[in-house]
């Protein structure tokens, strides 16, 4: 320890709640269920909602359901959308006979311009047409009202659109003068090829306060809590599928985490820690995922300050709420529509008051049946998403005053950024980390 | 066998299996026989029929609902017979009734009435009823017969004629006898022509029954007792009737105003029906104009049945639940009829009518009502004509609906169900029912599958993920009936199955063409559009012959159908494939339609054939005389020009027009006429050699065939001679050229060079020399390049295809299992990821190691079930079956099971071969895949290997490694093996459960619950092994299902498809049991 013992510096503290629970699965078993009953689930959830916002919206419109329509008459339907997509990967096409010709479209994004859309409910589907509605916007799995009229051709001609909007959010608590900083950090990558150790360790030095002059260390103590965004280290699970490994081999892809541990060990000695699992973590696929293993950290965990979170994550510090992915979300509606930042993502999300409409459809997901876990009952004061190419944020604006800080948290190993984030104001700046070596 | 030529019979025909009831040597002929229907006969009552009527106007909702799809009205013109009538026929048949007194005041009594169907270009339909046709056939006048002897004749033959119809009323069978000149096609004949008489009978049927007679011999005054030899007495009558108005099949119909009359009473449903004579109509060619398509209505529709458990539907007790179909006009993307009828109530569609029906009864003539005023030209589907059509005829007389079956355009005339056995050389037997809807044609999407396409599953499932790479949901029809027990919106679901499937089938028919390709073909050669379907190659050809004939004069005579093993001849040569890996570049030289040059360029054809006998008689010049090497003579054009070679000239020269005509047509309408029109004439000329070789056939001249395949052996030999002569390093060239083999029409060489370019080169040149040394117009053709080329042996060969010099076009392979239908999905994958690394990856060691883990996959039974599925089809019970096979035994031991989801006659079963007892057989080994899954049975990977893998396998490599067979099947991959325990095995009753260690499979004491003392170190590398496969499958999970979600259109409702044929159920079902396994060992973790 190279502090001063005279001008000791205390540890920022804050109230934490995790409220993970609705993420986990343990009772929940696969016993031969399908998808079916998370969209039914959904539909039921998100039709209660909208139909109450429906009375104020367009009060003289009836309300019908796909099987009751009429041609050329007026009136409001509330269904989850199908967006038809030509260039989407289909598991069938391993299978089909030209296996080797198939196109190769440019991997990151699937639209193409002959999309469209599709509202169905339980009695039925409708395709939609009319400009209103933007299939390069709009997603599979979303539930929304919708204004129109069928015409002869048997489509729906779209007049009008209503999302959900972004949900109720809890008080803001009263803003206390202290500056409390919460870090965010993700795709650390250990154990990856491009992985810098030594900007990570930089990274954990100034944060637990071993770097810099007095000012940093002050800033330092100011740290209440961090957040690990997902991707931790590099797991090749594609070298685990089916093969039987030598148990030399196999020890060698759990190095990476051993590593990993020491380093999780010099953050938990010093301040609260929560790791969320990620697409590349050694953690199960599917959403929401579950905790990453205690016995995978038999360091780090054996302190208090170390909590192995769910991805989605969902907590409170001093009553400002917290949710977050670790990205999957927002990387699948990159690839199934178009905005102009991943920010804007973000914000769909929200308006549309659910945190990952693409599951179960291009996104694994755990078939969940008579629940959604993803719909936004309340709207968080920060939503923050792992594993982005660069850092961005803003804060949006509820129709009912709700204010929302979005961060896209950028990936460490490429770029060195972890994000800090004051608790006082809800104000945002990136970290940088940096090395490099003169030969 | 030298040279790889080898003896067979004659190519087409195969003669008769042994086994195969003899019914069938009868139904070739049957093909040619008319069958006279009487119009009164089926005609129902006027009672009756305002019965029906009263039936309608009970129903007058309905029918104001349908009354919307009638066909435009009449426009005034029409109205009033003042303009003249043209209308493109689709149908021509005949029925017997009284002949017409106002057209034809000089005869009387019953005549035979040609109908023809059609449709004018503004839609309306039309029934035109031609008056006056006789049917009549030629024998060649017997010598010493003069004109005056003719009258005596006539008086024998109808006392004969009398004498075997005794039960017919008619009053003249013969009606006259004429003396006329001409010429029997068969061998050359210097003479012009001779007397023959040309007999004609009352009604077409009597032509057989006059036949026999002659055949058989008669007596005459003066001559004694002769048979005679009979020419054209095989020819349809509606075929003849074409031919002699100089009708083809689909062209337009010209009936001039004032020529017809508006007949007085209606007969038929059409908006115009009239009669005229048949001398007064004009038919026009299909040029300009009117190669045009008339706005034909299309119907295509799909029934439902809901079966008991266990029993594939059956007319006698389960009922029709539902009707969909859409109609749609020629020529129009989308169809402006989709309506879906159902018993019991249904949700509604949208973009599609829904009509429920309380009983079945209402459902049924709900439907024949929409029939009437829909008035379809041509109905389509998929299987109608083997299930649903005759499904709904049966279920309307089990259920005694007797007004149901008129759904053909003649009012009240009901429909006939027959079986029929339809036998081709080409196709072989296929027994099958035939519903004759008097006015509509109908087209089998399935029958023209089967016609046109070799697949490996004619499923609509498949054949729609082939052509429209769409898979198509698929409801085991054991749920149909609890969908329709169910409510209003089980029985939606169940409509939207059906319209589904009524909507495919014309997809399909638009995607293929085969509207444009089959009216095209029906024009070309010259039968109505229904014969393409029914009826075999050879009637195209004859039609073409008689056609051609008759300009020239000539008659047909009706040969005896000889045996099937008269004469078998040389067939084509094939050169000995050298077999092995090219990496140069090889040209293939291709005559250009071989055998239609051949038979042109040595003027072969019945009537330039000399017989032996001939030969030494007429002491022909030498050199107007071909000797074909077969040792056949024929004359040459100057004495004698042959009409199959101008058959064929014609064929190839409109051929050739089509394909300029091609290539400036901009419209896309007009470019698919011409294309099925190339096409059309293109399969024709091929077929007209193949029709001198069938032995059962009409008109079979081995001579002609065994000379045709006599030169192209010579020619192929000459190549490869000129080609090794000319292309070597003496006369200049860089390398010695090799033939390396040489098929039927091409010929390919290894001219060794190493760019495509210069080998692209060398090809058109030395194709360019050879021609040059043939008689015209046989002609060399330089085609393509393969580079590589992976010659295995004769038939057998794969390579890329290049046509220019930058990159190649495909992939082509050419006997190679990639579509055998009764392999495993395995084989064909892998077959096909190993060429794919040879050819275009050109990494051997890769596709080597490929096969390795492969094979170790399935040894370490890590291979995916789906690929190890074989499927074959159900045909009949097990009993019936002589021999016990795999599929057959296991359906047996599934009824035992279950006897619900059983499969039936006529499903296809598929199976996996498991594990058995020591020495069992293959047929007891089989089992279903779904119960191998559910119960971890061990599947027999060592059958897998042997049976399935190894043969086809090993044809790909032998000719690239030395030894193929030790280093793929028998390396150190193939050492490790693991089988899973099955769950319901005897012993395993018994066995108690204890947890394992998941690190080293130990026993665990009762503390512990995930890992053993030894492991607890390894904890985290273990469970990241664990969570690694979870992951994994969940991965595949979500795919899986989702995928299931979007084919069956609907994400808020459970998928309910057990389509085997599906590449993905297996592994659909197979996750979901993973899953819950991998979960469970997961959840260990949790201490």
């Amino acid at each position: 320890m190279e502090i001063d013992s005279e001008k000791s510096l205390c540890r920022a503290l804050c109230a934490y709640n995790s409220m993970d629970e609705v993420f986990e699965i343990q009772k929940e078993m696969y016993r031969g269920q399908q998808y079916s009953h998370l969209y039914f689930a959904r539909l039921h959830l998100m039709r209660t909602l909208l139909y109450s916002l429906v009375s104020q919206w367009k009060p003289h419109l009836p309300v019908c359901t796909v099987l009751g329509l009429e041609e050329g008459k007026e009136c409001i339907i509330v269904g989850t959308l199908f967006k038809h997509m030509k260039l989407k990967p289909c598991i069938l096409d391993e299978y089909s006979k030209e296996r080797s010709k198939t196109p190769l479209v440019k991997p990151h994004n699937f639209m193409h311009p002959d999309d469209h859309l599709i509202l169905e409910d339980e009695s039925g589907r409708v395709k939609l047409s009319g400009d209103l509605i933007s299939p390069s916007v709009y997603i599979t799995g979303i539930v929304v009202a919708i204004h129109g009229k069928e015409t002869g051709a048997g489509d729906f001609l779209v007049l009008d659109v209503l999302e959900a909007g972004l949900p109720p959010q809890i008080e803001l608590p009263l803003k206390s003068r202290e500056d409390k900083y919460v870090v965010f950090v993700s795709g650390l990558s250990v154990g990856s090829s491009n992985c810098n150790p030594l900007q990570f360790q930089l990274f954990i030095d100034h944060i637990t306060g071993h770097l810099g002059d007095e000012k940093e260390q002050i800033l330092a103590s100011q740290i209440a809590h961090v957040v690990i965004a997902g991707n931790s280290v590099e797991f090749h699970r594609e070298v685990l599928n089916g093969q039987n490994l030598a148990a030399k081999d196999l020890s060698r892809l759990s190095e990476p985490i051993k590593e990993l541990d020491i380093l999780l060990n010099q953050i938990a000695v010093g301040l609260p820690l929560d790791i969320m699992p990620g697409p590349r973590d050694p953690a199960n696929y599917s959403l929401p995922q579950q905790p990453l293993h205690r016995c995978l950290f038999p360091g780090s965990s054996a302190y208090n300050t170390f909590r192995s979170c769910t991805n989605p994550h969902c907590f409170e510090l001093d009553n400002i709420r917290f949710l977050g992915t670790s990205g999957q979300n927002i990387d699948d509606l990159d690839k199934y529509s178009d905005a102009k930042d991943k920010l804007e993502f973000m914000e769909r999300t929200l308006r549309w008051r659910h945190l990952a409409p693409t599951a179960p459809n291009t996104l694994g997901c755990y078939p969940f049946t008579d629940r959604d876990p993803f719909f936004l009952e309340s709207c968080p004061h920060v939503y923050f998403v792992g594993n982005q190419d660069k850092y961005e944020t803003r804060v949006i604006k509820g129709s009912e005053g709700q204010l929302v800080r979005l961060i896209c948290v950028p990936k460490f190993n490429e770029t060195g950024v972890a994000v800090m984030l004051n608790l006082r104001d809800l104000e945002c700046h990136a970290l940088s980390f940096g090395t490099q070596f003169s030969s | 066998m030298n040279n790889g030529s080898r003896k067979r019979p004659p190519p087409p025909s195969q003669p008769l299996p042994a086994n195969q009831p003899k019914s069938q040597a009868f139904s070739q002929e049957d093909e040619f026989v008319d069958e006279d229907v009487f119009l009164d006969e089926t005609l129902i009552s006027e009672d009756e029929e305002s019965l029906i009527l009263r039936d309608i106007e009970q129903r007058q909702a309905l029918v104001s609902r349908i009354a919307k799809w009638i066909r435009p009205h009449l426009s005034s013109e029409y109205l009033s017979q003042s303009c003249s009538i043209f209308f493109q026929q689709l149908e021509i048949d005949y029925v017997i009734g009284e002949s017409h007194k106002e057209l034809l005041p000089n005869s009387s009594g019953a005549a035979a009435i040609i109908r023809i169907f059609g449709v004018t270009k503004e839609g309306h339909s039309v029934c035109c009823n031609v008056h006056g046709f006789e049917p009549y056939f030629y024998i060649s006048c017997p010598p010493g017969m003069r004109p005056d002897d003719i009258s005596g004749f006539h008086k024998i033959l109808e006392g004969r004629m009398k004498e075997s119809n005794r039960n017919s009323k008619v009053p003249q069978f013969v009606r006259r006898i004429e003396m006329v000149q001409r010429k029997s096609i068969m061998h050359y004949q210097q003479h012009n022509s001779q007397p023959f008489l040309k007999i004609v009978v009352a009604l077409p049927t009597m032509v057989a029954s006059c036949r026999g007679i002659l055949d058989r011999g008669i007596q005459i005054d003066g001559l004694g007792m002769k048979s005679f030899m009979t020419y054209e007495s095989n020819v349809l009558f509606a075929l003849r009737f074409m031919i002699d108005c100089n009708i083809v099949g689909g062209n337009w119909i010209e009936v001039p105003a004032g020529k017809y009359k508006k007949t007085a009473k209606n007969l038929s449903y059409c908006q115009l029906e009239f009669d005229c004579l048949y001398s007064e109509l004009i038919s026009h060619a299909p040029e300009g104009d009117f190669s045009k398509m008339a706005p034909f209505r299309i119907l295509s529709f799909d029934i439902e049945c809901a079966g008991r458990k266990g029993h594939f539907p059956e007319p006698t007790h389960d009922p029709v639940i539902q009707i969909a179909n859409l109609v749609t006009l020629q020529g129009e993307g989308q169809p402006f009829v989709r309506n879906v009828m159902t018993l019991k109530s249904c949700s509604p569609i949208v973009g599609t009518e829904v009509m429920s029906f309380d009983t079945e009864r209402e459902v049924l003539l709900a439907w024949r009502d929409f029939i009437r005023e829909v008035d379809p030209d041509i109905i389509i589907g998929y299987n109608i004509c083997k299930f649903d059509l005759p499904y709904l005829i049966e279920r309307a007389d089990a259920l005694k609906i007797a007004e149901f079956p008129i759904l053909g355009r003649i009012r009240s005339s009901r429909v006939r169900v027959k079986d029929t056995t339809f036998s081709s050389r080409q196709l072989g037997t296929r027994e099958s029912k035939e519903v004759t809807i008097e006015g509509r044609v109908q087209f089998d999407l399935l029958q023209a599958m089967q016609r046109d396409h070799k697949l490996s599953s004619y499923s609509l499932n498949s054949v729609s993920a082939h052509f429209l790479s769409e898979q198509k949901e698929d409801v085991h029809h054991s749920i149909i009936s609890d969908l329709q027990n169910g409510n209003a919106d089980t029985r939606r679901r169940l409509a939207v199955y059906c319209l589904k499937d009524a909507y495919l089938p014309q997809r399909l028919l638009d995607k293929l063409m085969f509207i444009y390709n089959y009216v095209e073909m029906a024009r070309v050669t010259g039968v109505p559009i229904s014969f393409l379907l029914s009826r075999g190659q050879s009637i195209k050809v004859l039609s073409q012959l008689l056609r051609k004939a008759k300009q020239k004069n000539l008659v047909i005579p009706n040969v005896k159908q000889a045996g099937s093993d008269q004469g078998t001849y040389e067939g084509a040569t094939v050169l000995e494939a050298r077999a092995g890996f090219y990496e140069k570049p090889i040209a293939t030289l291709d005559f250009a339609s071989l055998y239609p040059s051949i038979m042109m360029a040595y003027n072969l054809c019945y009537c330039s054939l000399v017989t032996p006998e001939d030969v030494r008689k007429l002491n022909l010049p030498p050199e107007s005389v071909n000797k074909t090497p077969s040792g056949e003579t024929f004359v040459k054009s100057n004495l004698q020009k042959g009409i199959l070679p101008e058959i064929l000239e014609e064929l190839l020269a409109a051929r050739r027009r089509a394909k300029a005509d091609l290539k400036e047509a901009k419209d896309p309408l007009e470019k698919a006429v011409l294309d099925g029109r190339q096409l059309a004439l293109k399969i024709s000329a091929n077929s007209v050699y193949g029709f001198t070789g069938a032995t059962v056939g009409q008109l079979p001249c081995i001579e002609i065939s065994s000379s045709v395949t006599s030169y192209g052996r010579q020619m192929i030999e000459h190549t490869k001679n000129l080609v090794e002569d000319k292309f070597t390093t003496l006369n200049g060239y860089e390398n010695n050229a090799e033939v390396i083999y040489g098929d039927t029409d091409s010929v390919m060489v290894q001219f060794g060079v190493s760019s495509v370019e210069e080998a692209m080169k060398l090809g058109r040149e030395a194709a360019e020399y050879i021609s040059g040394t043939f008689t015209k117009p046989i002609k060399l053709e330089f085609e393509k390049i393969y580079y590589p080329f992976l010659l295995i042996s004769k038939k057998r060969y794969a390579g890329l295809f290049w046509t220019k010099p930058d990159t190649f076009d495909k992939m082509d392979t050419k006997g190679i299992e990639t579509v055998r239908r009764d392999n495993c999905l395995l084989v064909k994958n892998l077959v096909n990821d190993c060429l794919h690394k040879i050819l275009i990856d050109r990494d051997i060691p890769g596709a080597v190691q490929h096969v390795k883990n492969a094979i170790s996959d399935l040894l370490m039974n890590r291979m995916d079930l789906s690929l190890l599925v074989i499927t074959k089809g159900l045909t009949k019970t097990g009993d019936d079956y002589e021999v016990k096979a795999a599929h057959v035994e296991l359906a047996e031991r599934m009824r035992k099971r279950d006897a619900a989801t059983a499969p039936n006659v006529g499903d296809r079963v598929p199976y996996v071969i498991i594990k058995g007892a020591k020495g069992a057989k293959a047929y007891e080994k089989s089992e279903d895949p779904i119960y191998v899954l559910e119960n971890n049975i061990p599947i027999d990977p060592q059958y897998y290997l042997e049976n399935q893998i190894s043969k086809p396998i090993l044809r790909i490599f032998e000719p690239i490694l030395k030894n193929a067979s030790r280093e793929l099947l028998h390396g150190s991959h193939t050492r490790s093996i693991s089988i899973s325990t099955p769950s319901n095995s005897g012993i395993m009753k018994f066995a108690k459960k204890q947890l394992t260690c998941i690190g080293c499979k130990a026993l665990l004491s009762n503390g512990d619950h995930t890992l053993c003392s030894h492991c607890k170190g390894r904890e985290a590398e273990l469970y990241c092994k664990t969570v690694a496969q979870v992951s994994n499958l969940e991965t595949l999970f979500g795919k899986l299902w989702t995928q299931c979600q979007e084919c069956q259109g609907s994400l808020h409702q459970d998928v309910l498809c057990t389509s085997r044929d599906c590449p993905i159920f297996y592994r659909r079902k197979k996750a979901q049991k993973d899953m819950a396994e991998a979960k469970l060992q997961l959840d260990r973790w949790n201490f």
